[in-house]
């Protein structure tokens, strides 16, 4: 096994399982075109589903070494270096015969991606957890409700 | 020491539990609380955390069997179309509440006499209004006085702050010409009692940081505790024990360790919640209750009601910050909440405006519906949905029926190897009925406010917050189990405070009825204490 072979703490994925890897997140949510939102595969989503869904990890390493094979055959290449319409349709693929493993995933990179700082700013949201901060909330008009006055009781009487 | 015996036992230091430990401090009996949970740290609630979205359906998520904390034990609720939602800590489920607080309506209490189903309490509206307002300014109340859909009351603190999403469902309402207004909220909009006003946080759901919540580990213990009483946590109790002339001698209870303890009680209080209390109940047979305690009518555990709950959900062209301020807690809708002859189910319902999605949430539930897509649209659809979204509860009246239950689950145990409960329930006609006509409605409301993506959806299977009716009160002992005071027809020396007690299950968030009722029961304990078991 070389050094290639190793990427994180807990996480193994090789050389071309994290190519593929790293393509599909950056397919579930690319980088915007403003510049505003980063990529998904800038961030380490792989670390993340450790912690959170490590039970997914096996399944991810069968997928990415199942889409390169399909990918190789095809195309000649890993699922990683192949261009963008091949990478799609052999994913459209995918979804349709093994549609937890891209939903596992897919939800776990948006769970990461939208607690992610530059996201949170992103979307006009403090870079921090909802307290001790809070936040201000518009009292509203209350004058909206003279017609609900004017309109009287709408409960029922009832005789004790 | 656990051999003395103690004046009152309490079994349960939830919404209920805590108030009557409050109201009973006063007649320096030897009051003594035994809790399954223990103390929360505030500063380890969710919204104190980066990932606090997730961690509102994992650490804090409202069904025990998928939290599974120690202090939890395991419901069957296999055979439910709505599945129990609860909290085992000191405050019970009121850790989790959104803290809605509308008290129950008058005709509420005359159910049979109104519209010739279910029973009439034996109680009324006004015989509780007194304990609504000591409950009110016993644990700060916000609201607006004058709503057109009860008697006049004045809660003691100005309302929550509508929002902008709440003046666009309020420009809404006004179009369909129905009734609105600020919802009553257990949550304090200014400073109150040593505790800071609300601010805005959010996840109400997955416990207060700030404190403003008005769950009852912060309002009635520290109040009850400074009167004497003693609460005991992490005290599982597996049975109430009775002597030989059908009178409670005190519970037998484990502790943290496992250590098995008989607490010896003159007066025993149950207060467990309409799951709990049956569960106890049934788990305690004796020779002369071989049924469960308390059981002669049989209906111990029966005429179990949730509220049916229907969910509208609405996307608008505008931002409305839709995710800040209290979650559960806006405004409400009692527009179809009386029985209207020219509909096709009896009873009604009350429509709940609550707050929009976080943003993980939205991205998340925006993926799973294909509404926001992979790649180059995401971001767009995104900020489509994001803080444009406002929701609606639909919380329907649940009506007594027998089959509906909870029972002992032949195999299920907890962690103490006490028998589970199980609940067998079943959706009525009417319930179904009154469900569609909700979700038509809210849609309808929906539209007028401008949403042009609506989705509705019902009835919801984690939505079993409020339970109710399993140990019904009533005058007649062959149809309840406790009598107008909740006192056990069967063991004269036994209360029941909590939801089970209800007759009705009204069809607004319970808590406030039922700390009402809790008062009015110790209240009524006080008043006859020369002669409590005559």
């Amino acid at each position: 096994m070389s050094s290639d072979d190793i990427i994180g703490s807990d996480a193994s994925l090789n050389a071309e399982q994290l190519r593929t890897f790293v393509t599909i997140l950056d397919m579930i949510i690319p980088a915007s075109d403003d510049g505003r939102f980063p990529s998904a595969a800038d961030m380490d989503v792989l670390s993340y589903i450790v912690k959170t869904e490590p039970e997914l990890l096996d399944t991810i390493r069968i997928e990415l070494d199942r889409l390169n094979a399909v990918s190789k055959d095809l195309h000649g290449m890993v699922f990683g270096d192949a261009d963008g319409i091949a990478r799609q349709g052999l994913l459209d693929e995918v979804r349709g015969v093994e549609p937890q493993f891209l939903g596992g995933l897919a939800l776990q990179t948006v769970t990461l991606y939208y607690q992610d700082d530059r996201v949170m700013e992103a979307i006009g949201l403090e870079a921090r957890p909802p307290f001790p901060g809070g936040y201000e909330v518009v009292a509203g008009d209350l004058s909206l409700l003279d017609p609900v006055r004017a309109r009287g009781q709408v409960y029922r009487d009832v005789e004790s | 020491m656990s051999d003395d015996v103690v004046d009152v036992l309490i079994i349960g230091a939830g919404a209920s539990g805590a108030a009557v430990a409050w109201s009973l401090a006063e007649t320096k009996m030897r009051i003594l609380c035994l809790e399954q949970g223990g103390w929360m740290n505030p500063s380890e609630y969710a919204s104190t955390k980066r990932d606090w979205e997730i961690l509102q359906n994992t650490d804090f998520a409202i069904s025990p069997n998928f939290r599974d904390r120690a202090a939890d034990y395991p419901i069957n609720d296999d055979e439910s179309p709505i599945a129990v939602a609860n909290f085992n800590a000191v405050g019970g489920s009121t850790i989790l509440y959104s803290a809605h607080f509308p008290r129950m309506h008058p005709s509420d209490f005359r159910v049979n006499s109104l519209d010739g189903v279910a029973d009439d309490w034996p109680i009324d509206y006004p015989t509780l209004e007194p304990f609504f307002a000591e409950n009110d300014r016993n644990i700060g109340v916000s609201g607006l006085a004058g709503d057109p859909a009860y008697p006049y009351h004045e809660p003691p603190l100005p309302p929550v702050p509508l929002g902008l999403s709440g003046e666009t469902m309020a420009r809404g309402f006004n179009k369909m010409g129905w009734h609105w207004w600020p919802s009553d909220t257990a949550i304090i909009t200014k400073p109150y009692e040593g505790r800071e006003q609300c601010a805005n946080l959010g996840p109400c759901n997955a416990g207060c940081a700030q404190g403003a919540k008005s769950s009852a580990d912060i309002t009635y213990w520290p109040m009850a505790l400074r009167q004497g009483v003693e609460l005991r946590t992490d005290c599982r109790v597996r049975e109430v024990t009775v002597d030989e002339n059908d009178m409670a001698t005190g519970a037998i209870y484990f502790d943290a360790d496992g250590v098995e303890h008989h607490q010896r009680a003159e007066v025993v209080i149950m207060a467990c919640n309409g799951v709990g209390t049956p569960r106890l109940l049934l788990n305690s047979m004796s020779s002369n209750f071989p049924n469960g305690l308390a059981n002669r009518s049989g209906l111990v555990g029966k005429n179990l009601m949730f509220h049916p709950w229907g969910y509208v959900s609405g996307v608008f062209d505008q931002p409305l910050a839709s995710h800040f301020g209290p979650q559960g807690s806006c405004m409400l809708s009692q527009e179809f909440y009386e029985t209207d002859p020219n509909r096709d189910f009896v009873r009604g319902y009350n429509m709940q405006i609550t707050r929009g999605a976080g943003p993980v949430a939205t991205a998340r539930n925006g993926m799973a519906q294909g509404k926001i897509p992979w790649g180059a649209g995401h971001h767009q659809a995104f900020e489509t949905y994001y803080d444009r979204t406002i929701h609606m509860g639909l919380c329907c009246e649940d009506l007594p029926e027998e089959h509906n239950a909870v029972t002992l689950d032949p195999k299920l145990t907890d962690s103490n190897g006490i028998p589970a409960p199980k609940v067998t329930y079943t959706l009525s006609e009417n319930s179904r009925k009154m469900l569609d006509h909700g979700l038509e409605k809210g849609s309808e409301v929906m539209k007028a406010a401008g949403a042009w993506d609506i989705q509705s959806h019902g009835p919801i299977r984690m939505a079993g917050w409020h339970l109710l009716g399993t140990a019904r009160m009533g005058k007649d002992a062959s149809h309840s189990v406790v009598n107008e005071w909740g006192r056990s027809h069967d063991v004269r020396n036994l209360f029941i405070v909590d939801g089970s007690v209800f007759v009705t299950s009204g069809a607004v968030n319970p808590t406030t009825t039922l700390q009402a009722v809790a008062l009015y029961i110790a209240d009524a304990m006080k008043r006859n204490l020369a002669n409590l078991f005559d």
